[in-house]
């Protein structure tokens, strides 16, 4: 499937910004299953410097910085993406976790050397003893590591609310924990927090999830959002993407943005400015299915 | 004169009880004979009227109030500045132990600095297995935001304040490395200088390596490491502000360099460069000696909260538009648990064997040497790989049974974050208890430069634990310190400069 994607963040200010200083991680990877075909970043007002640079993760980011003073600043990334179905290993034929945990430790693989820098606590992923009792539940003795963790895919899927407005960016996952609700970012937090807690190596997806309209209804510009799901590595196949929001493992109607350790790593956008007063942020994310040749 | 000089009548009264034994003393010999390199000192202090050093000590604190120098303990409500308590009696060290120590620090920083590049570069030390991955990919010091950086000239640490200590046989060993943002050499220049005003006699008939161009070989490697410039570059300190423990430093080294001292809200990016606001506009900085840590360097970047640091920051760095001193994620190099490793290091990057020792040092995250440091805790000093300033250490012999349980516990929960090694017996100087003289506990912090050339400040901090007995030198934890003196052209004997003197 190819798509057209489009992000607009605006930013309104009941008070001139004088100058702001801005990463954007805006522009989609192109990874097996994946290629970037176009990208192109639009700011208004104007900014004085615009600069791209790779992260440690391999992200692309744009920084760029307004210095004359505006009420609103407008922010649309637009690209243009191939989505192809990946093939996947049969769950019940990859290696017992146990087995994984151990490769990842010793690091004698170079593919897993890389992969391991996702093994270990960041910002917002925190040691967990209640996340290690829920994630054994899956993880069972000698399970084979994508099996289960499809199962606890499953599990958080069923057994917490999905919940808008319950929580915000940084609601602890200890927390996410004892209300058993919130949002597709909670959730993926949730899952890594477990998969790390066994020693496994999880990582966290930016991206967007294409929603068809209900049935006869044309599908509404802006409805789409940004979505966040996650991925296991699993040795000889690499990383399994894993949605637990939808429970599902996603494929062609995901689109990914990028990845690090945690949201902190690749939130689209970030920013620190001077002045503005009252601050009202609005996302639209349109993603358009279009026909290959049309493009 | 000269016939009553002779070594046997040094230790008199002044030194009446005073216990030379079980420790190496800086200034004596077990049996009470003064060391070569202190014969002279020893001998004045021993000709020193009754009462003479303790006026001489009250005239130096007094000027120390005067000169206003002072330093912050965090977690201490009432009254943050305090007096960073100086004693009198220096701390001598020959041209040619000295000689070896600059050449073993040397050789050290030019092996931690390319092993920070490595680390955020290639990781080749990692491929070719000789520092195991999981140290770094585990280590809070270790800053994604900093991998592929090029900091320039190559140069990442470019101040470094490596501790060290001299263990009972005199054998001088690398306790720690301070790569990030080392504190206390305006104590080393503050303290010559009160000594010289206080008890200038003590000076006589010695030559000493001097310390007072400390600031102008910084102002110097600071101009070296600048992006290119039409005109002088323009360098700045940055200061976290007055709460912070060492804001009398930033000022005092701002100062002595002539340059501006400012805070994170003093500068901003505009324009692709990093400014700072005076009153006749914005004027560019081209190198930042920064006192702030990397995490609050830029708000962008690191810890959204910093209201210390300067959005916008790193993409300067990034785009090598602006130095930063030290380079951001240095911290790699600092965490005690890595410190095992920089033998290895030297062999690896240099091809050379260590010079300067390190400590034994055990890895909790090694299951056979966590067994080792759990059934041994109470002879071993215990300490946390990421923390500085003396936080978090637990001197086995000194603590309590529950004391030991509890850093049995903490290492159980948390084997990367801990190291442990033996208790060193660190050597005594005199110094001054009420009317009388008394060994205490010192270590040694040296200064090392790392631009164009490597400077080291000849000598560097003697820090002292006060409390006796303690082996706890840091100044948030009760130690003071003491002028250190590194004397040129082999030793002077007594016999020689008393026959000078006619």
């Amino acid at each position: 499937m190819r798509y057209r994607v489009r992000h607009t963040t605006t930013y309104a200010y009941s008070d001139p910004v004088v100058l702001c200083q801005n990463q954007a991680r805006l522009s989609p990877q192109t990874m097996p299953g994946q290629t970037r075909l176009e990208f192109s970043l639009e700011i208004n007002p104007v900014p004085a410097i615009r600069r791209p640079w790779t992260d440690a993760f391999g992200n692309e980011v744009w920084y760029f910085s307004v210095e004359s003073p505006h009420h609103q600043l407008e922010v649309t990334g637009r690209s243009l993406v191939d989505r192809h179905v990946q093939p996947l290993p049969n769950p019940s034929e990859t290696p017992p976790w146990e087995t994984v945990r151990g490769g990842l430790a010793s690091g004698r693989e170079l593919a897993d050397r890389f992969a391991s820098q996702f093994r270990f606590e960041s910002p917002f992923i925190v040691e967990l003893p209640e996340a290690r009792q829920y994630a054994l539940v899956s993880f069972t003795p000698n399970r084979p590591v994508v099996e289960a963790a499809i199962d606890l895919t499953r599990r958080i899927f069923e057994e917490f609310d999905y919940s808008p407005a319950t929580t915000s960016v940084s609601t602890p996952t200890r927390e996410v924990f004892q209300t058993r609700r919130g949002v597709c970012q909670d959730f993926a937090h949730l899952q890594i927090t477990c998969l790390r807690t066994l020693g496994l190596a999880a990582r966290y997806v930016s991206g967007y999830l294409v929603t068809e309209p209900p049935p006869g209804k044309p599908k509404l510009i802006g409805a789409d959002a940004s979505h966040a799901w996650l991925a296991v590595y699993c040795p000889g196949w690499g990383w399994i993407d894993l949605d637990p929001t939808n429970n599902v493992i996603p494929q062609e109607k995901h689109v990914t943005v990028g990845w690090g350790r945690d949201y902190g790593d690749i939130c689209p956008i970030a920013g620190v400015f001077t002045g503005g007063g009252r601050q009202a942020m609005t996302v639209a994310v349109d993603v358009t299915p279009v026909a290959s040749g049309a493009a | 004169m000269t016939d009553n000089a002779s070594p046997a009548d040094l230790a008199d009264t002044r030194f009446t009880d005073y216990a030379t034994d079980g420790f190496y003393d800086e200034m004596f010999f077990a049996d009470g004979q003064p060391r070569p390199r202190a014969e002279l000192l020893a001998w004045r202090l021993k000709t020193l009227s009754p009462g003479e050093l303790a006026k001489r000590q009250r005239a130096a604190d007094q000027a120390l109030l005067n000169m206003g120098i002072t330093f912050n303990v965090y977690g201490h409500e009432a009254g943050t500045e305090k007096i960073w308590p100086f004693d009198l009696v220096p701390r001598i060290l020959e041209s040619d132990e000295w000689q070896r120590i600059e050449a073993g620090l040397r050789q050290r920083i030019k092996a931690l600095n390319l092993f920070i590049d490595d680390m955020y570069h290639d990781q080749k030390i990692i491929r070719d297995g000789v520092f195991p991955e999981y140290m770094v990919k585990s280590s809070k010091n270790f800053l994604k935001q900093c991998v592929g950086l090029n900091p320039p000239k190559g140069i990442w640490c470019h101040i470094t304040g490596t501790d060290l200590v001299r263990d009972t046989d005199g054998t001088v060993y690398v306790l720690e490395d301070n790569l990030r943002c080392p504190s206390g050499v305006s104590y080393v220049l503050e303290n010559r200088e009160v000594m010289k005003r206080t008890f200038p006699q003590v000076f006589d008939g010695l030559s000493i390596l001097p310390v007072e161009d400390y600031p102008e070989q910084l102002l110097k490697m600071l101009q070296y490491i600048a992006p290119p410039t039409e005109d002088e570059p323009t360098v700045v300190v940055l200061t976290p502000g007055i709460f912070n423990s060492a804001y009398f430093e930033h000022c005092f080294l701002a100062q002595q360099m002539g340059v501006e001292l400012v805070q994170g809200s003093d500068l901003v990016v505009s324009n692709g460069f990093v400014h700072m606001r005076t009153t006749r506009g914005l004027q560019r900085v081209d190198v930042i000696y920064r006192r702030i840590d990397d995490e609050f360097l830029d708000p962008l970047t690191f810890r959204p909260d910093s209201a210390l640091g300067v959005p916008g920051l790193m993409d300067v760095y990034r785009a090598g538009r602006v130095a930063l001193a030290n380079a951001p994620g240095t911290g790699i190099a600092d965490d005690k648990a890595v410190y095992a490793y920089v033998p290895a290091m030297i062999k690896y990057y240099l091809g050379e064997e260590i010079s300067l020792p390190n400590v034994p040092t055990w890895l909790c995250a090694d299951d056979e040497q966590r067994e080792y440091v759990l059934k041994n805790i109470e002879k071993l000093v215990v300490k946390p790989a990421n923390e500085s300033g003396g936080y978090g250490i637990m001197v086995g012999p000194r603590a309590t049974p529950e004391q030991h349980q509890q850093y049995r516990e903490l290492i159980v929960s948390n084997p990367r974050n801990y190291v442990a090694q033996p208790t060193l017996a660190l050597s005594r100087v005199p110094t001054l208890v009420g009317d009388h003289l008394e060994g205490r506990h010192v270590d040694l912090r040296p200064y090392i430069l790392y631009g164009e050339d490597i400077y080291i400040l000849p000598g560097g901090l003697t820090r002292v634990a006060l409390v006796k007995g303690s082996l706890v030198v840091n100044s948030s934890q009760g130690g003071g310190s003491k002028d250190t003196w590194v004397l040129k052209n082999g030793t002077p004997r007594i016999s020689d400069f008393l026959a000078s003197q006619g």
